[in-house]
């Protein structure tokens, strides 16, 4: 029961804004929160894993995000210069695009991961200050990067035709890109669950989480597991990033940035360390954004804060955190 | 009879004037208070008078990254708040006044005060991590306030007030010794004397007994708690002190500057300067925050003849936008000094006189 009641309180907070609209409009909210909130979830889940295994808050997160997008933007502007994937009305050519995207967004963050934890991050475990103050500049060096490389300015993202439009379900308009966007968050879940606990890989993060020390006492190299779980969390944060860019039809290199303040109240709501902590914790920040941007849309940000400061108010180590 | 802590006190007070850097912080002061006598360019005066603000600013966030060892993003926001209600009491509460002015302060501080306590009580029972994430959100929270709320703080255009009195841009006091005493000049006077003021208070807050405990908790925050000290009372007590200066500071940035905008005084790009001001100034030093703020205001000022000698090295594009974009370089500079530099210019020279210090006595001994 104390198990469940957070899932609880999450569905009770989804059914509440059907007092005040229409059914239809809140389907249609409700499927724009979600994949609002499985987006956020693809970010704040390798922000949690990386906190939870390495106790180190990567404020470079978002810059990654941001790079993932614009990474999967220039495959998938060369892939429909080249060859007309992206514009073609074939379903097969446009998926290809969109992989392609997706697998230049995971390299480039995998790389772009690797490189991050050996060179900025190592010389700094253990020390909180130096780590936020250099992921820090991290950040700043990576999103005037892209501003350097892409240019400063938003530019629009070539979204498959295909997934363009929307499905008509019984008077309800159901858009595609969230739908792919759902699925995929629900795969990645699953995956790092299977991932966490199905595997010995995950066994050994799991044990990282709970005492480092002595998984390296038990002869394992965990520097090679944070290497790991960093580049992990990278490509994750750089799928969310496209998918987001995807969603939104456009990309600028300011939009790791704002993403990264959602991710911050997503795992600090579901508690830090835990997947499905931050799985609940961004499914209700993307449900209350959207039903409160509805309502009251001058609200909408300040309803996530309320809600964060709700949380830590009643469990200051989130919903789903170990209380250590 | 005095104990022997009682009397290191007294040879500490006894020899206060003969140490060299007492000289050293007089003379910066002098420094600052004959810049607009000597020196009549504008730019110059604007310069001096922004490196005291700033280094004023810093300062104040010092005593929370440097003495109380916790990481706060929403210390540019408390100078925000600062900035926007001596704005908004003088400026929307019909004619100036000095009570406005006043008003203006007094309200910004007590909000200040309010908004850090209720942050710090929720967000440093965890984790001190808890507080840097939550601090940027909420200075994110305040940053899109002040845009959307355009009613009240004008959006983005921001607001431009008018001082009273003495202040003002019209007001002629004559001249005294052949200068002509201007509102601009006046206010230079009264920023620096209240920016000294700050600086004192916060070098007596750091070396007080207070201080001393929040360095007792920065260095062993569990050795602490085991000796009794209520580690996050102190925590946030020490927030809200930096916070409550800080808005102080962002009062007499609004006067010297006579216009405030979200940009400018609230954003995370005024809270990225200051962390590089105080990264460079050197964490833990308090008078870092001057040596900081001075490089990074005369760099930027200094940055656009950079960019003209840019020009004429080559002309292709990315070269032009590898010029454009500073804050890269600011990036890239942030990043170097936090590994290679880490106690700043103000740190790495005490650490040097220590060592100088420590083998003099060595030899003589």
């Amino acid at each position: 029961m104390k198990r469940a009641a957070p899932t609880l309180i999450v569905l009770v907070l989804a059914l509440l804004p059907l007092l005040g609209m229409e059914p239809r409009v809140y389907l249609t909210l409700t499927v724009a929160g979600l994949a609002m909130g499985m987006l956020i979830f693809l970010v704040a889940s390798g922000l949690t894993l990386i906190f939870g295994l390495m106790d180190v808050l990567n404020f470079a997160h978002g810059a990654l995000f941001s790079w993932g997008a614009y990474a999967g933007f220039s495959a998938a502007l060369l892939l429909d210069d080249r060859a007309g994937w992206v514009a073609s009305p074939s379903v097969l050519r446009n998926a290809l695009a969109l992989l392609a995207a997706v697998a230049a967004a995971v390299l480039v963050a995998l790389v772009l991961g690797v490189v991050l934890e050996r060179v900025i991050v190592r010389p700094v475990y253990g020390q909180h200050m130096f780590q936020i103050l250099i992921t820090l500049g991290a950040t700043i060096v990576l999103e005037e990067l892209i501003r350097i490389v892409w240019g400063p300015n938003d530019q629009v993202m070539p979204v498959p035709a295909s997934f363009q439009g929307s499905w008509d379900v019984m008077d309800v308009i159901v858009l595609r890109v969230p739908v792919i966007a759902i699925g995929l968050g629900l795969a990645v879940y699953a995956g790092l669950l299977l991932l966490l606990h199905r595997t010995r890989v995950g066994l050994i993060v799991r044990a990282g989480v709970e005492s480092g020390e002595m998984v390296q006492v038990m002869g394992h190299n965990i520097y090679r597991y944070f290497t790991g779980v960093f580049a992990l969390g990278s490509a994750l944060a750089a799928v969310g990033g496209l998918m987001w860019a995807v969603f939104r039809q456009s990309v600028s290199p300011a939009m790791g940035g704002e993403q990264l303040i959602f991710a911050f109240i997503v795992v600090i709501i579901g508690g830090l360390g835990s997947v499905t902590g931050s799985l609940v914790g961004a499914l209700m920040v993307g449900l209350s954004y959207n039903y409160v941007a509805f309502l009251l849309p001058k609200a909408a940000l300040g309803v996530n804060m309320a809600l964060m400061v709700l949380v830590l108010l009643i469990r200051p180590t989130g919903l789903f955190g170990a209380s250590r | 009879m005095t104990t022997p802590v009682e009397r290191a006190r007294q040879s500490d007070r006894a020899g206060r004037w003969r140490q060299p850097t007492v000289w050293l912080r007089l003379a910066a002061l002098g420094l600052f208070a004959l810049v607009p006598l000597v020196i009549s360019s504008f730019q110059a005066t604007d310069l001096a008078i922004k490196i005291a603000i700033f280094g004023a600013l810093v300062a104040s966030y010092d005593v929370v990254i440097g003495y109380t060892g916790i990481v706060s993003f929403g210390h540019a926001m408390f100078f925000g708040f600062g900035a926007y209600a001596v704005a908004l009491s003088v400026g929307r509460l019909g004619e100036p006044t000095y009570g406005h002015l006043l008003l203006g302060y007094l309200s910004g501080m007590a909000v200040s005060a309010a908004v850090a306590v209720l942050i710090g009580a929720f967000s440093l029972r965890v984790k001190l991590i808890f507080f840097a994430m939550i601090t940027l959100a909420f200075a994110e929270f305040a940053g899109i306030l002040a845009v959307q709320w355009s009613a009240l703080s004008g959006g983005e255009d921001g607001l431009s007030p008018k001082l009273p009195g003495v202040f003002a841009i019209a007001y002629d006091g004559g001249r005294i010794l052949g200068i002509p005493v201007t509102g601009k000049l006046v206010t230079y006077y009264f920023v620096l004397t209240v920016c000294t003021a700050l600086f004192l208070v916060m070098a007596r807050f750091v070396a007080s007994p207070l201080g001393r405990t929040l360095q007792a908790i920065r260095d062993n925050e569990l050795r602490a708690e085991a000796l009794g000290v209520p580690t996050f009372k102190l925590q946030i007590v020490s927030s809200s002190f930096a916070s409550v200066v800080a808005t102080i500071v962002g009062g007499c940035y609004v006067m010297w500057v006579r216009y405030v905008n979200p940009e400018s005084a609230l954003g995370v790009p005024l809270m990225l300067d200051v962390l590089l001001m105080v990264i460079i100034g050197g964490i833990g030093t308090l008078w870092g925050g001057l040596i900081g703020a001075a490089v990074l205001l005369a760099a930027r000022l200094l940055l656009p003849d950079l960019r003209g000698l840019a020009a004429l090295v080559g002309g292709s594009e990315i070269v032009q936008r590898l010029t454009e974009r500073w804050l890269l370089v600011f990036g890239v500079l942030f990043v170097l000094v936090v590994f290679f530099f880490p106690k700043g210019v103000l740190g790495t020279a005490r650490a040097a006189l220590a060592r100088r210090h420590r083998a003099g006595a060595a030899q003589e001994g």
